[in-house]
């Protein structure tokens, strides 16, 4: 039996609404043609245009991207390694540095990465961000690809090493395919987290290594022009066509977060 | 762990290659035709940074970073910025363009005989404000009073906003007191903390550039800020079409006047390119090409001539030489004072 | 099960992930530890650890004196606190009907509704706080209908960007889906017998909700708690864009020490006592989440 009040209704709705209408306002003032971002003026695709000859938010857009995919990629490698072996052993210091990064304050993880470089004469830039990018995304994903474990038939892995399989096969063969989700889904999160990162990134960045959010940021601060409502729209696009392709390739995988 | 190695030589590639220029710069402060110009001259690439804040700077040097050719600190910074010998000497024999400098911008207490830095641009940290409701309500802008004093803030209550930078702050309210913006004395800096804490119920908020567009829509009316940001804000209001303008008031009582300088990183990948770049900005048609889309001042004698004479006009950002006198420029402070400043803004920002 | 192999095994598979994070997240954190304890250098960053005239370590408990002799850190910290406690109860109230109104629906449209809540979440951290400027400024359709409305009644205009008010909207705006999340993933557990049970006894829909619903859920309540109290308390980008001349917190006077005064060491002190707080606080969340299970 469903139980629904009207109240209900009305609260969920206003929740709904409250986090949308932002969003709303950004897509639209995208197509505002008026620098001042403050009333409706008429309708333009000229930000758009005007974005794609701006060589600054080009260039923070792809090192975005460049930060995004390496960190995703290499994080869900030991991610996944560490989900597993939370699952499968007894691990006593594993899952509290899982946990650690996402427990402490944002803040104290970007200044000790930055005293933490400082010291080893790592010069700041791409690989700084990356190499803290990995840090703080391991825990996430290792936490989605543990809690898919979890609900995982054991006996699989075990008939697989019944009929001769190496524990290398039969993880690759059984264990891999039906973890796939949770491991896609670890991977879509670490990707969406290290491409909204702003504050490790702004303690950890350096020569030629300003990110889309640095960026915006230095926008927002300073006079804000529809430009940035325009990257914010593709922004948000790029990570709903995501959204999709992952949910196309590993149904499910978003039920696991 | 080999994939990972490939991956990061492969990221780390880009800053190793050849031709590029790496600027370490204020955001929007170089006209993006002379770096096209440059680019097509040196047939190299200008790859640039930002940041909006002298301090940021010096966190990303004191940190350690390495790889930038060019940076623009203001004047005040240079010389600890050479002390800790983060700058490379200067060879005056690339820089032939040197000579179009006025000399009242050459060889200040900072950088004697300018040995690691050659003036850029400068800019005057005064009052901005809307016209028409200053009209409206009868108060002329002519003095640090309408941003300190009760008795006129409560016309404009939630319309005014000042910069969010202690050093700033502190120097315009010392400046109200009739006190030079480097004074150090405790007391002095204690009676400048009453001033403000008192001004500060009427202030919107501590903004470091945000207020360029406020000005523009006409929701603040009265600002602490920076003669080019002073002058963006009257170009947008202008495009806006709106039926005021934003207008520059010097302080009767003086302000700070912020001269950026160029230099080379003692670590510069590339010096023969800082140098070539250098000599570029000097020239006048380049130097006054900034001045023309930021309304900063320019030390440039060969620039005058290129500039358009409605920024050539505004007194307050090329002052005659009365008012120039009564321009200071901010003296980098030692740790102890910095640590007091700090605890008297934090008290400031936290009440 | 501990042969040899499976030893071996354990390693390598756990021992990577945890040497990159005991070097990429441990040691670094260790060194701040260290770090609150040194000098701050001439032109910031770290004075030497030894110091040249005394051939020792230089070390100090300086910057610690100072927090703790200076009642205006601990009054920040307060404010923070009273900042990040109304976010998170605000947060509650919000996210409480619709997580249930999510557990509550079909099966085939939760996956949807869920998805819904995390969307917004998938665009940029910046941007969502930026349109909050939009918003709540003086020019805003939302502003001026409120404006009208309490016009109408006599009530003097409003002012709402740059006040707490537009911090705590930022706040709780960004934080929202960290509630929603696990209160669902609690309520969705929950037997739809044991409400028909209470009704038929006669129990109403609001002593439904008190007696029953609500106490069950509570370690979903805890589970959010922590997870929107902690971050909210660290938080310096939100402040800074909305909070105008009051709204300042301590992750402010964080950013500050290490990109204004040149006062590492200072700034470690307070990222050390915002942590153990934190730390604290989730550990106390736990805590109490473990003593309602039992």
């Amino acid at each position: 039996m469903i139980r629904r009040s009207r109240g209900l209704w009305a609260a969920a709705i206003f929740a709904y609404v409250f986090l949308y209408a932002p969003l709303v306002i950004v897509v639209a003032y995208s197509f505002n043609d008026s620098r001042l971002n403050a009333e409706w003026v008429g309708f333009t695709f000229a930000w758009y245009g005007k974005l794609f000859h701006n060589e600054k938010m080009l260039q923070a857009a792809w090192n975005s991207l460049l930060i995004g995919v390496t960190a995703s990629v290499v994080s869900t490698v030991f991610g996944t390694m560490a989900g597993y072996a939370m699952y499968r052993f007894k691990m006593r210091l594993l899952p509290l540095l899982i946990l650690a990064p996402i427990a402490i304050p944002e803040i104290l993880m970007g200044v000790s990465l930055l005293i933490f470089f400082v010291l080893l004469n790592i010069s700041l830039g791409m690989i700084s961000i990356i190499l803290s990018h990995i840090a703080f995304c391991i825990g996430f994903v290792a936490i989605v690809v543990r809690s898919r474990l979890a609900g995982m038939d054991e006996s699989l892995t075990e008939a697989a090493r019944d009929l001769g399989a190496t524990p290398w096969m039969a993880f690759r063969l059984v264990t891999l395919p039906l973890i796939m989700p949770g491991v896609v889904a670890g991977a879509l999160m670490a990707f969406t987290l290290s491409i909204d990162d702003f504050v490790i990134t702004f303690f950890t960045a350096g020569v030629g290594s300003t990110t889309l959010p640095l960026q915006i940021y230095t926008m927002v601060k300073i006079a804000v022009t529809p430009e940035v409502n325009a990257v914010s729209t593709l922004l948000m696009m790029l990570t709903l066509a995501l959204i999709l392709i992952a949910s196309k390739l590993a149904p499910g995988s978003l039920r696991a977060q | 762990m080999k994939k990972l190695l490939a991956l990061m030589l492969f990221v780390s590639l880009p800053a190793l290659s050849a031709d590029e220029l790496h600027l370490y710069n204020w955001n929007d402060y170089i006209a993006p035709e002379a770096v096209k110009a440059f680019e097509a001259q040196c047939k190299c690439k200008v790859v640039q940074d930002f940041y909006g804040d002298n301090e940021e700077l010096v966190a990303k040097l004191a940190a350690g970073a390495k790889g930038y050719d060019v940076m623009v600190p203001t004047s005040n910074y240079v010389a600890g910025m050479a002390k800790a010998g983060w700058l490379q000497p200067l060879d005056k024999g690339k820089l032939p363009n040197f000579k179009n400098l006025m000399p009242t911008y050459l060889n200040t207490e900072f950088d004697p005989g300018n040995k690691y830095s050659v003036p850029y641009a400068m800019s005057i940290t005064l009052i901005g404000y809307n016209d028409q409701k200053m009209k409206e309500l009868g108060i002329t802008v002519d003095s640090w009073a309408v941003i300190f004093d009760p008795r006129i803030l409560q016309k404009i209550k939630g319309k005014v906003t000042v910069l969010d930078s202690q050093a700033e702050v502190m120097a315009a309210a010392l400046k109200y007191h009739g006190y030079s913006v480097n004074d150090r004395d405790p007391a002095h800096w204690q009676q400048a903390k009453e001033t403000i804490l008192k001004a500060k119920p009427y202030w919107a908020a501590f903004m470091a550039q945000g207020y360029i567009k406020e000005l523009s829509t006409g929701n603040i009316w009265v600002v602490h800020g920076y003669s080019n940001d002073i002058f963006q804000a009257d170009i947008g209001a202008q495009e806006a079409k709106q039926k005021f303008r934003i207008r520059h008031a010097l302080p009767k009582e003086g302000a700070v006047l912020a001269l950026d300088a160029m230099v080379i990183a003692k670590t510069a990948p590339r010096p023969d390119l800082a140098h070539q770049f250098i000599n570029f900005m000097l020239e006048g048609k380049n130097s006054a090409a900034l001045t023309n889309i930021t309304g900063s001042g320019n030390p440039n004698t060969e620039a005058m001539q290129f500039i358009k004479p409605e920024i050539k006009s505004i007194k307050a950002v090329f002052p005659d030489a009365d008012s120039a006198k009564r321009l200071e420029q901010l003296k980098d402070m030692n740790k102890k004072e910095r640590k007091l400043l700090n605890r008297i803004w934090t008290e400031i920002k936290a009440k | 099960m501990a042969t040899p192999q499976n030893r071996l095994h354990k390693w390598l598979i756990g021992g990577p992930p945890l040497a990159y994070l005991v070097v990429f997240f441990a040691i670094p954190v260790l060194i701040m530890v260290l770090a609150s304890l040194r000098n701050s250098g001439d032109f910031g960053g770290l004075a030497p650890l030894f110091s040249e005239e005394s051939g020792t370590l230089d070390l100090t408990t300086e910057n610690y004196g100072r927090f703790f002799s200076d009642l205006i850190y601990t009054e920040l910290f307060l404010k923070s606190f009273a900042y990040a406690a109304i976010t998170t109860l605000v947060c509650l109230v919000i996210a409480y009907p619709l997580a249930m109104l999510i557990a509550r629906s079909a099966k085939k449209h939760r996956d949807l509704l869920v998805l819904l809540v995390i969307l917004p979440f998938w665009s940029n951290f910046l941007i969502r706080v930026y349109a909050w400027m939009i918003i709540l400024g003086p020019q805003s359709v939302f502003v001026s209908a409120l404006n009208r409305v309490l016009g109408t009644i006599g009530i003097e205009p409003v002012t709402l960007l740059y006040t707490p008010f537009a911090v705590i909207v930022g706040l709780v705006y960004v934080h929202l889906p960290f509630m929603v999340l696990p209160l669902y993933a609690n309520l969705e557990k929950h037997d739809p017998a044991l409400l028909d049970a209470a009704q038929d006894l006669g129990a109403n829909a609001w002593r439904r909700f008190w007696r029953v619903t609500f106490p069950l859920s509570l370690p979903g309540v805890y589970a959010g708690a922590a997870l929107v109290f902690i971050p909210a308390l660290g938080i310096f980008a939100i402040p800074d864009i909305l909070g105008g001349t009051e709204g300042i917190m301590i992750g402010n006077v964080i950013k500050q020490q290490f990109l204004d005064t040149r006062d590492w060491p200072f700034g470690s002190v307070l990222s050390m006592v915002l942590t153990v707080m934190a730390v604290a606080l989730a550990g106390l969340a736990a805590w109490v989440a473990r003593q309602s299970r039992t």
